[in-house]
C-alpha cells in the first residue's frame, strides 16, 4: 500500500510539473482530464471506447460508449465534440439499457390470437420477409399509396422515404403535429429555418417562453450548458414565462406564470412598449425586414400592456418592465419551445415572440438570436422517384392545413374510420400513437385493433411499446447502439456531422432499419425485374453510410467515413480545455461565426443575377441568391425575398393575418369557476414514452402526481396525495395531488412518460409477475431490487384532438378540465376516453381551418378576404413543398443557412 | 495563536501531500441528474443505493418561487467518523488524496460505519447485481479514486451539464477548487459534527441543507416514497 | 415528487436490539452469579448456577445474532485478526471485550461444572469486569455517533449499565424460583437500578427536547410519533414508571407483585433499547 502511494505520487508530482512547464494554468480550469478514456474500476484495466451519437432523445449529443468484455458498460459525452463537449444528461448516461432491456425483442415475432392479446409466436426472418412482401405485393398492385409507414425518431437520413417512393407510396406521416411544428411554421415564413439558436453563452438577457431548457427542449444539454454560463459567468438575467414551475423556471432569476395559451399577447405588448419608447433597431428593421418602423408601430398601437395583462394575468408593470430590460440590455436574446406553440393558435404565438429579437435588432449578433447551423449530406445514387400521386395527408400536406409544413398526422385516425383514407399495409417505426397522441387509447388503440381499418399492422421496433404490442408482426429494429445512421443537429452555433455506429454486434436477430428495409424490398424483387433492387444495393449499414461520406467535400479529404468512425463526428474544432470549452491551439475558445446574412456575394456569384428594385432581392435563374441592402450584395435570410418576411403575405392568402397578432382561445374565455387548464409536460430524466423502462431513469421518478396550486387545493379541498378526479370533455383520470406553490392556480399540470400498460415489465411494474427475457434477451439480476410500487397515470386519453389552423400542431396545453376531489369508486390510475366524443373533438377542430366555418369569426380583421373558394385547392396541395434534405430532421436548418453553416465549418 | 488538534490523519495543507475535493456551485446545478446516472454507470451501482444524489427543495410563495437543487456524494471527510468506527479497517483514508475508501473483502457489514456517518453516504450493496461481483458489503462513493488516478475528472463532474461540480487538489494553490474555494463563500454540510467535509458547496442555503421541521407532517406523497422504499418514518 | 426524490434505509435495524437485549442480561446474570461467590452477596448462591448457565446461553445466542446479522458472517473472524484491528473503534474493543469474555465464561462454567470453586471464583471476578463491560461497550457504540441525537450523551454507557443490571435481575428473579430471601435481595437491585433508568431517562428526554431540530424532531418522533408507543408508552411508562411504583406499594414486595414489576421491566427495557436504537436513526435518514 505504501510502496504504491509513494509511487503514484511521484509519478502525478512529475506530470504536474509538466504540465506547468508546457502550458500555462488558465485561472478556473479544472486539472484532470475531462474524458476520452476509461477505466474499470475493479480490474483497473482500460476500456475500448467507441463514439457514437446519442438517440435516448431526439437532440442527437455525441458520445463514447465504453466497452468491455463485449459489454458496453458505460457512455460519456464525445469531449471532441463541439455542442456536447463531453457531456451527457441523465437520459443519455443510462442509454446502454434500451440495448439490455431484459424485455427486450431480438427475433421476429407474429402475431397469434387477437390483436394486443399478447400471444406471439416466433418466426424466421425468412418468413417475415415473405409476409410482409406478399402484404406489400397486393397493397402496391391496388394503390401504392394504401402502404403507410409512420415514424416517429426517424434518423435514418432517408432511407424511410427512400424505402415508401421506393414502393411508390406518398403515404409517409411523421410525428411533428403532436410535437413542436406550430413553432416550426411559426418560424419558417418569416426567415427560413425552423429554429433559432440563442446564443446564451454570451447574451446578457435572456427571455424565455415556454421552452424548458434546464430539463427537456431542444436541446437540453448543449444549451444548458451555455444558459449557465451566461447565467453564472457572464451574468446575464433569465426570465422565464410558464404555466407552472419548471426545473428551468425554478433556476430563473424571474419566473413569471402565465395564463396558458396567452404568451402572444404578452410578447404583442412587449412589442407595444418597445415601439411607442422607440426603444427598437429601426436601422435594422428598416434594413432587414418587409416592413418600416413606422407600419410595426402603427400596427403594434392596438396591443397595448393593459389588454395583454387582462388575457394573461401578468401585470402591466412587469410586462413594462421586461419590455424595457429586454430592449435596452445588449445582446439580449430570447428561445420558446412548446409552451407557447401547442396551442389552437400557437403559430401566431412563436411570431410574436419571434419579433422581440428582430425588433430590437438582436438577430444573428453574439449573444443575441441566431440561425442554426446544420450540416446536411448527400443521398446515395441512384435514388427512387417522387411518387406519382399524392395522398390525401403525409408528413407535409393535409387539404385542410395547407400551411402546417409539417403535417397534422394526428388527424389520421379519424380520416381512417371516416374513409378519407384507405390503408392496405401499415408500419410504425419510433412511433407510439397509441401512448404519445390525443385519446391514445381511446383512439389510435381502437383504431389498430380494427382489423377492417388496418388490416395489415408491422412494427419496426425492439421494444413492446402500446403501438407494437397491437401489431400482426414485430420486426426487431436495433437500438441506437447498435446502428449505422448519418446525424446532423443545429444544437450549437458550430455547425457537425456525425454518425452513430455499431458499438457491439446486435443482439440475437435483431437488424438495423436499413437492413430490414432493405431486405423487404429484395424479397419483393429479388431479381431486380420490379426495378425496385437497384436502390438498395448496400451491402450492409457501413455500406450504405459510405454511401453518404465518402463524398463531401473537404470531409472526403480528412478520410470520409473512416474519420467519422474514429472520431464520431466531423469536423473537430478544437481540444475540451478544463473550463469544459472547446478551445483552439492557443487555448482560445474557438468563437462562432454570426451575422450569416451579411455574407457578401462575391462578383462571381453576382454574374448574371437580377435586383429587384423595391425589395433589393437579388435573383439568379429564378432563384432569390441575396439582397442589396445600402449599396451592398448580401446573401440574406432564406426567405422567397431574402429578408425577414414579418409580413407573412402567404397566410393571409388563406384568410390567416399575415401580421404579428394573437387569438384567445374562444373556450377559454368564459371558463367556470371550478374549471382548469390541463397542461402534460416533460421531465429531466424522461422522455416521452421511450425511458419508463430504463431503470436508472424509472427509480428516480415513476410516478407524476398531478400539480395544482395551494389555493386551488383548498378550494376544492384537496390536499397532496389525495386522489382526484380530472374530467375533460372526452375522458377523465384518476391521480394523485401534488399541491404546493409552483404553479398558477388556474393550471393542473400532469407530466406525461408515466402509467404505461405496455413496454416492458418495469414500466408497467409487471417485474414480479414473469421473467425477464421473454423475447430472447438476457435478464437483469438487478431487477429484483426495484423497491418501488407506483408507475403513475397517463392524461393522453382525455386530452381532446385540437388543431393549429395555421401550423397543424396539436393544441396539448388548452384542454379544460374540471377537477374534483375522487368519489368513491374512483381508483388510483382509472383512465377513460369515449371515441365518439374524441370524434366530436376532430370535427370541432376542423371549424377552425381555413376551410370552416369559425374561421371567419376569428379573424374579422380579415374581412376582405375571398374566402376557401378564392385558393386554388390544387395550388393549396403544392404550398408546402417536402424539404429536400433529411425530412426527418426536426431540426434541420433550410438550405441557406445550411450553405453558410456549411461555409462556417473550416 | 494557538494550534488546532489536528487528527493524525488529516491531510488538508499538509505539505507535500495532495488533498482532493469537490466544489459545488449551487448556483449552475440544473437539477438534470446526470450525476446520478453517470456515478450508477460508473461502478454498476445496484437499484436502492446511490453513491450520489441531487435532491431538492421548492421554497417561497406563489407566485415568488424558486427550486433549489443540492448534489449530495460523500464528503470524503478530513476526519471520517466512518473510518474511526469500522472495526476491522475495511474503510480508510488515503494519505495521498485524502479519499476515503473501501476494502471490500475485509468488510464484515456490520454497519458500523453507516451509523457513523452523518450524511447517508454509505449504502449496503445488495445480493443481486447486473454484472459486478462485489456484493453484500457497504459501498459508497470513492471520489472516483480509479479515474482520477488516471488523471481523470470522477464521472459525475466529467458529465455535469451545469458544470456545477468541479473537482481538483485543495493543496495545490493553482488548482479551480482553491481558487473557488479562496475566492467564493463556501459551506460544508452539517460543519458542526466536526468531520471536516471536503466537499464544497457555492450557495448553498442552510435553510435547505438543515433538516427542516417540516418532515413531521411530511406531504403523503414523500411518505408513499418512502413506505415503498422501506423506510422508518418519523 | 415531494421534497426528496432519495430515501435512505437506517443502518442498524431493530435486530440490534434484541442483541442488546440479550447482551445486556447476560452480563448482569454472570455479575450476579460472581457475586454470589463474595460474603456480602452469599445469599444469591442459589441461583449462582442457573445464573450462569443462563448467561453462558444467552451470550451464544447474542454472539450468534451478532454473527448473523452482519452482511458478511463468515468474516465475524475479520475482527479478531490483528492486522485489520483498528483500536480507534468501540466495535473493535467490544469485540474483545466480547471474546474474552465468552472465553471467562466458557471456563467459568466449567470449572464450577468441574468443582472447582476456587478458579470458578477468581474466573468470576475477571468475568464479572469483563461483563461490566458490555453495556459500556455497546452505550459507547451508540455515543460515539456524534451525529445522533439520543445517543450521543455520556449518559448512554451509564443507562446501558443500568438497564443491562435491572432487565438481569428481572431476569434472575425469574431463575430464583420460589427462594424469597433472593428474591428480595434481587428486587432491591431491580428497583434502584430501574429508579436510575427512570432518572437517566427524565435527563434523556430533557437534552433530546432541547437539542436543536434534529434532536427536537427526534423527540418528537420517541413521544408522538412513530415510535412514542414502544418509547413512551411501553418503555418508560408500562416498562419503568409502573414496576417502579409497583414495587413502591405493597402489592410489590409480596411475590407475584414483584414477578409482575419483573416482567414489565423485561418488556420495557426492550422497548427502550429498540426506541432509542431506532431513535437515533430515524431522522437523519431525512437528511
Ligand atoms: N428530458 C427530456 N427532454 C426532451 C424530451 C423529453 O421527452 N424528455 N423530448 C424532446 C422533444 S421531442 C421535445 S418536442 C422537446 C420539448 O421541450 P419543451 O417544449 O421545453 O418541453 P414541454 O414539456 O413540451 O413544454 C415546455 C413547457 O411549456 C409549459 N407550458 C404549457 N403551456 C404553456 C403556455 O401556455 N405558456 C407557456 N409559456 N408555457 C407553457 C409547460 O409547463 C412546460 O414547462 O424536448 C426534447 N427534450
Ligand atoms: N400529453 C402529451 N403527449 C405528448 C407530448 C406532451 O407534451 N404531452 N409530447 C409529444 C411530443 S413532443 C412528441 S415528440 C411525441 C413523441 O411521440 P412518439 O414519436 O410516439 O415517441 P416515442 O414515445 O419516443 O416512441 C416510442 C416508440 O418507438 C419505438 N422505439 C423505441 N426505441 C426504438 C429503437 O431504438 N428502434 C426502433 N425501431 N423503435 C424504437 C418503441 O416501439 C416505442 O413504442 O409525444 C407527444 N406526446
Ligand atoms: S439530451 Fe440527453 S438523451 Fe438527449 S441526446 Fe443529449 S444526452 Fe442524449
Ligand atoms: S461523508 Fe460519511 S462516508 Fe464519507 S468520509 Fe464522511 S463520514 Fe465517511
Ligand atoms: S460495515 Fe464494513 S466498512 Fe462498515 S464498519 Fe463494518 S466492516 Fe467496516
Ligand atoms: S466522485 Fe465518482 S463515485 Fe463519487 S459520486 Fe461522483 S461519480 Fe460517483
Ligand atoms: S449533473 Fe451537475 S447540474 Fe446536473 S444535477 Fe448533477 S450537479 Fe447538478
Ligand atoms: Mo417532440
Amino acid at each position: 500500500m505504501l510502496e504504491m502511494n509513494r509511487r503514484t505520487f511521484l509519478k502525478v508530482t512529475g506530470t504536474t510539473a509538466a504540465a506547468v512547464a508546457v502550458a500555462p494554468k488558465l485561472v478556473g480550469a479544472m486539472e484532470t482530464e475531462l474524458g476520452g478514456k476509461d477505466i474499470d474500476p475493479v480490474g483497473a484495466g482500460e476500456r475500448v471506447g467507441i463514439p457514437v451519437t446519442c438517440h435516448v432523445c431526439n437532440i442527437q449529443d455525441g458520445a463514447i460508449a465504453y466497452v468491455q468484455d463485449g459489454r458496453i458498460v458505460k457512455l460519456e459525452g464525445n469531449p471532441e465534440h463541439v455542442s456536447t463537449r463531453g457531456r451527457l444528461c441523465a437520459k443519455g448516461n443510462s442509454g446502454m439499457w434500451y440495448t439490455y432491456d431484459p424485455d427486450r425483442i431480438t427475433y421476429p415475432l407474429k402475431r397469434v390470437g387477437a390483436r394486443g392479446e399478447g400471444k406471439w409466436k416466433r418466426i424466421t426472418w425468412d418468413e417475415a420477409l415473405k409476409e410482409v412482401a406478399g402484404k406489400l405485393d397486393e397493397a402496391i398492385k391496388e394503390d401504392p399509396n394504401s402502404v403507410f409507414l409512420k415514424y416517429g425518431r426517424n434518423r435514418t437520413g432517408g432511407a424511410i422515404d427512400r424505402f415508401m417512393h421506393t414502393l411508390g407510396s406518398d403515404s409517409i406521416l411523421n410525428h411533428t403535429s403532436v410535437c413542436e411544428s406550430s413553432k416550426k411554421v411559426g418560424l419558417e415564413p418569416t426567415w427560413g429555418p425552423d429554429i433559432e439558436t440563442p446564443d446564451f453563452a454570451h447574451a446578457k438577457y435572456i427571455l424565455n417562453f415556454g421552452s424548458n431548457i434546464l430539463e427537456a427542449a431542444y436541446f437540453h444539454n448543449p444549451l444548458s450548458q451555455r444558459v449557465m454560463e451566461g447565467t453564472v459567468e457572464n451574468k446575464a438575467k433569465l426570465v422565464t414565462f410558464d404555466v407552472r414551475l419548471s426545473n428551468t423556471a425554478g433556476r430563473s432569476d424571474e419566473w413569471i406564470p402565465v395564463f396558458p395559451a396567452t404568451d402572444g399577447a404578452i410578447a404583442l405588448a412587449m412589442g407595444n412598449v418597445i415601439l411607442s419608447n422607440d426603444l427598437q433597431d429601426s436601422d435594422f428593421i428598416n434594413t432587414w425586414t418587409n416592413v418600416t418602423v413606422d407600419e410595426l408601430k402603427a400596427h403594434y398601437k392596438q396591443y397595448t400592456p393593459e389588454w395583454a395583462s387582462k388575457l394573461s394575468g401578468v401585470p402591466v408593470e412587469t410586462i413594462e418592465r421586461i419590455a424595457r430590460e429586454f430592449a435596452t440590455t445588449k445582446p439580449a436574446t430570447l428561445f420558446t419551445y412548446r409552451g407557447p406553440a401547442k396551442h389552437l393558435y400557437g403559430s401566431y404565438n412563436e411570431k410574436a415572440c419571434m419579433m422581440l429579437p428582430i425588433m430590437t435588432g438582436n438577430i444573428e449578433k453574439r449573444g443575441g438570436y441566431c440561425m442554426p447551423r446544420g450540416m446536411g449530406w448527400p443521398q446515395p445514387e441512384p435514388q427512387p422517384p417522387k411518387p406519382a400521386k399524392h395522398a390525401f395527408m403525409n408528413a407535409h400536406h393535409h387539404p385542410d392545413y395547407p400551411l402546417a409544413s409539417h403535417g397534422t398526422s394526428h388527424m389520421l385516425p379519424y380520416h381512417i374510420a371516416n374513409g378519407d383514407v384507405k390503408v392496405k399495409v401499415y408500419f410504425t417505426y419510433q412511433d407510439n400513437p397509441v401512448y404519445t397522441n390525443p385519446g391514445a387509447q381511446a383512439t389510435w388503440g381502437k383504431m389498430f385493433r380494427d382489423e377492417k381499418l388496418i388490416p395489415y399492422y408491422v412494427s419496426m421496433s425492439p421494444f413492446m411499446g402500446e403501438e407494437t404490442a397491437l401489431a400482426d408482426l414485430i420486426l426487431p429494429d436495433c437500438p441506437y447502439l447498435e446502428r449505422w445512421e448519418p446525424e446532423s443537429m443545429p444544437n450549437s452555433l458550430h455547425p457537425w456531422l456525425g454518425i452513430r455506429q455499431p458499438v457491439i454486434k446486435p443482439l440475437g436477430e435483431s437488424r438495423e432499419n436499413r437492413i430490414i428495409l432493405r431486405d423487404i424490398i429484395h424479397t419483393l424483387d429479388p431479381d431486380g425485374s420490379r426495378g425496385m433492387k437497384k436502390y438498395w444495393e448496400f451491402a450492409d449499414g457501413e455500406d450504405y453510410m459510405r454511401h453518404h461520406f465518402d463524398n463531401v467535400p473537404k470531409l472526403k479529404e480528412d478520410g470520409g467515413l473512416d474519420f467519422l468512425k474514429k472520431h464520431g463526428v466531423w469536423p473537430i474544432y478544437g481540444k475540451l480545455d478544463g473550463t469544459g470549452k472547446i478551445v483552439d491551439k492557443t487555448g482560445r475558445e474557438i468563437e462562432a461565426e454570426y451575422g450569416l446574412h451579411m455574407k457578401e456575394l462575391s462578383a462571381d456569384e453576382m454574374l448574371g443575377a437580377i435586383v429587384d428594385p423595391t425589395a433589393g432581392t437579388i435573383t439568379k435563374n429564378g432563384e432569390a441568391i441575396g439582397v442589396q441592402r445600402n449599396g451592398k450584395n448580401y446573401v440574406g435570410f432564406s426567405t422567397p425575398d431574402r429578408r425577414l418576411n414579418v409580413r407573412v403575405d402567404g397566410w393571409a392568402k388563406y384568410g390567416f393575418n399575415p401580421m404579428p397578432t394573437f387569438k384567445q382561445i374562444p373556450w377559454h374565455k368564459d371558463m367556470q369557476d371550478d374549471e382548469m387548464i390541463l397542461t402534460t409536460y416533460k421531465i429531466n430524466v424522461h422522455k416521452q414514452s421511450r425511458t419508463a423502462a430504463v431503470k436508472w431513469l424509472a427509480e428516480i421518478m415513476h410516478s407524476n402526481p398531478a400539480w395544482m396550486n395551494s389555493e386551488t387545493g383548498k378550494k376544492i379541498g384537496v390536499k397532496t396525495g389525495d386522489l382526484v378526479r380530472v374530467e375533460s370533455k372526452v375522458g377523465y383520470v384518476v391521480t394523485k395531488a401534488y399541491v404546493f406553490e409552483g404553479i398558477h392556480p388556474k393550471v393542473i399540470a400532469i407530466p406525461t412518460g408515466f402509467g404505461h400498460w405496455e413496454y416492458g415489465r418495469l414500466a408497467n411494474l409487471k417485474h414480479k409477475e414473469k421473467a425477464g427475457g421473454e423475447y430472447g434477451a438476457a435478464d437483469d439480476a438487478d431487477l429484483n431490487n426495484v423497491w418501488w410500487d407506483d408507475r403513475g397515470v397517463h392524461a393522453n386519453a382525455m386530452i381532446p384532438n385540437v388543431v393549429d389552423p395555421i401550423g397543424g400542431s396539436q393544441g396539448w396545453y388548452d384542454t379544460v378540465v374540471k377537477v374534483t376531489k375522487a368519489g368513491p369508486e374512483d381508483k388510483y390510475g382509472d383512465v377513460k376516453g369515449d371515441w365518439d366524443k374524441h370524434m366530436e373533438a376532430y370535427k370541432e377542430s376542423l371549424r377552425y381551418a381555413y376551410t370552416g366555418d369559425l374561421h371567419r369569426t376569428m379573424h374579422p380583421e380579415m374581412a376582405a378576404w375571398g374566402g376557401p373558394d378564392s385558393v386554388n385547392q390544387e395550388a393549396a396541395h403544392q404550398a408546402a413543398p417536402a424539404p429536400e434534405k433529411a425530412p426527418e430532421a426536426e431540426a434541420a436548418p433550410a438550405e441557406g443557412a445550411e450553405a453558410a453553416a456549411k461555409e462556417a465549418a473550416h | 495563536m494557538s494550534e488546532l488538534l489536528v487528527s493524525n490523519i488529516e491531510t488538508r495543507g499538509v505539505p507535500g501531500k495532495r488533498r482532493f475535493a469537490m466544489v459545488i456551485d449551487l448556483r449552475r446545478c440544473i437539477g438534470c441528474d446526470a450525476c446520478m446516472t453517470a456515478c450508477k454507470a460508473e461502478y454498476d451501482v445496484p437499484l436502492g443505493v446511490f453513491r450520489t444524489w441531487v435532491p431538492y427543495r421548492v421554497v417561497g410563495t406563489y407566485p415568488n418561487v424558486r427550486k433549489q437543487f443540492m448534489p449530495r456524494l460523500c464528503n470524503h471527510c478530513d476526519d471520517p467518523p466512518c473510518v474511526r468506527s469500522c472495526p476491522v479497517g475495511a474503510t480508510y483514508k488515503m494519505e495521498d488524496g485524502g479519499f476515503v475508501l473501501q476494502r471490500y473483502e475485509r468488510c464484515i457489514g456490520c454497519k458500523a460505519c453507516m451509523a457513523s456517518c452523518p450524511y447517508n453516504a454509505r449504502f449496503m450493496l445488495p445480493k443481486n447485481r447486473t454484472y459486478t461481483d462485489i456484493h453484500s458489503v457497504v459501498d459508497k462513493c470513492t471520489f472516483c479514486h480509479h479515474r482520477v488516478m488516471n488523471n481523470l475528472a470522477p464521472a459525475c463532474v466529467q458529465t455535469c451539464i451545469g458544470r456545477s461540480r468541479i473537482f481538483g487538489d485543495l493543496n495545490d494553490p493553482n488548482s479551480e477548487v482553491s481558487h473557488l474555494v479562496n475566492t467564493l463563500p463556501t459551506q460544508v454540510l452539517r460543519p458542526e459534527e466536526g468531520t471536516k467535509p471536503h466537499v464544497f458547496y457555492i450557495g448553498l442555503d442552510r435553510n435547505t441543507s438543515e433538516i427542516g421541521r417540516g418532515i413531521y407532517s411530511a406531504p403523503e406523497v414523500l411518505e408513499e416514497g418512502r413506505n415503498a422504499f422501506g423506510a422508518v418514518k418519523i | 415528487m415531494g421534497d426528496y426524490n432519495v430515501f435512505h434505509h437506517i443502518p442498524w435495524t431493530g435486530a440490534y436490539a434484541i442483541y442488546f437485549f440479550t447482551i445486556g442480561i447476560s452480563a448482569a446474570l454472570f455479575f450476579f452469579s460472581a457475586r454470589s461467590w463474595f460474603a456480602s452477596c452469599s445469599i444469591l448462591e442459589p441461583i449462582r448456577k442457573p445464573a450462569a448457565y443462563v448467561s453462558f446461553v444467552l451470550l451464544v445466542i447474542s454472539g450468534l445474532l451478532l454473527i448473523s446479522d452482519l452482511s458478511q458472517p463468515m468474516r465475524f473472524l475479520n475482527t479478531m485478526n490483528p492486522f485489520y484491528m483498528n483500536f480507534n473503534s468501540p466495535l473493535a474493543w467490544g469485540g474483545l471485550n466480547l471474546m474474552s469474555f465468552g472465553i471467562v465464561s466458557a471456563l467459568y462454567v466449567f470449572m464450577m461444572w468441574k468443582g472447582n470453586d476456587a478458579l470458578a471464583k477468581k474466573l468470576g471476578v475477571v468475568g464479572a469486569v469483563l461483563a461490566l463491560g458490555l453495556p459500556i461497550y455497546t452505550g459507547f457504540d451508540l455515543t460515539v455517533h456524534q451525529n445522533r441525537p439520543v445517543w450521543n450523551t455520556p449518559l448512554m454507557p451509564v443507562l446501558f449499565v443500568a438497564m443491562s443490571l435491572v432487565s438481569g435481575a428481572a431476569v434472575a428473579i425469574f431463575l430464583a424460583l420460589n427462594n424469597a430471601s433472593v428474591t428480595k435481595h434481587l428486587r432491591t437491585y431491580m428497583f434502584w437500578s430501574a429508579a436510575a433508568v427512570a432518572v437517566m431517562l427524565i435527563a434523556l428526554m430533557g437534552t433530546t427536547a432541547y437539542g436543536g431540530v434534529g434532536a427536537e424532531l427526534t423527540f418528537m418522533s420517541l413521544t408522538s410519533g412513530s415510535l412514542s408507543f414502544a418509547f413512551l408508552w411501553v418503555g418508560v411508562i408500562l416498562g419503568t414508571i409502573i414496576p417502579i411504583a409497583l414495587l413502591l406499594t405493597p402489592v410489590g414486595t409480596n411475590h407475584v407483585g414483584t414477578l409482575a414489576a419483573a416482567a414489565l421491566i423485561l418488556v420495557g427495557g426492550f422497548a427502550l433499547r429498540y426506541s432509542i436504537l431506532i431513535g437515533g436513526q430515524v431522522v437523519q435518514s431525512y437528511f
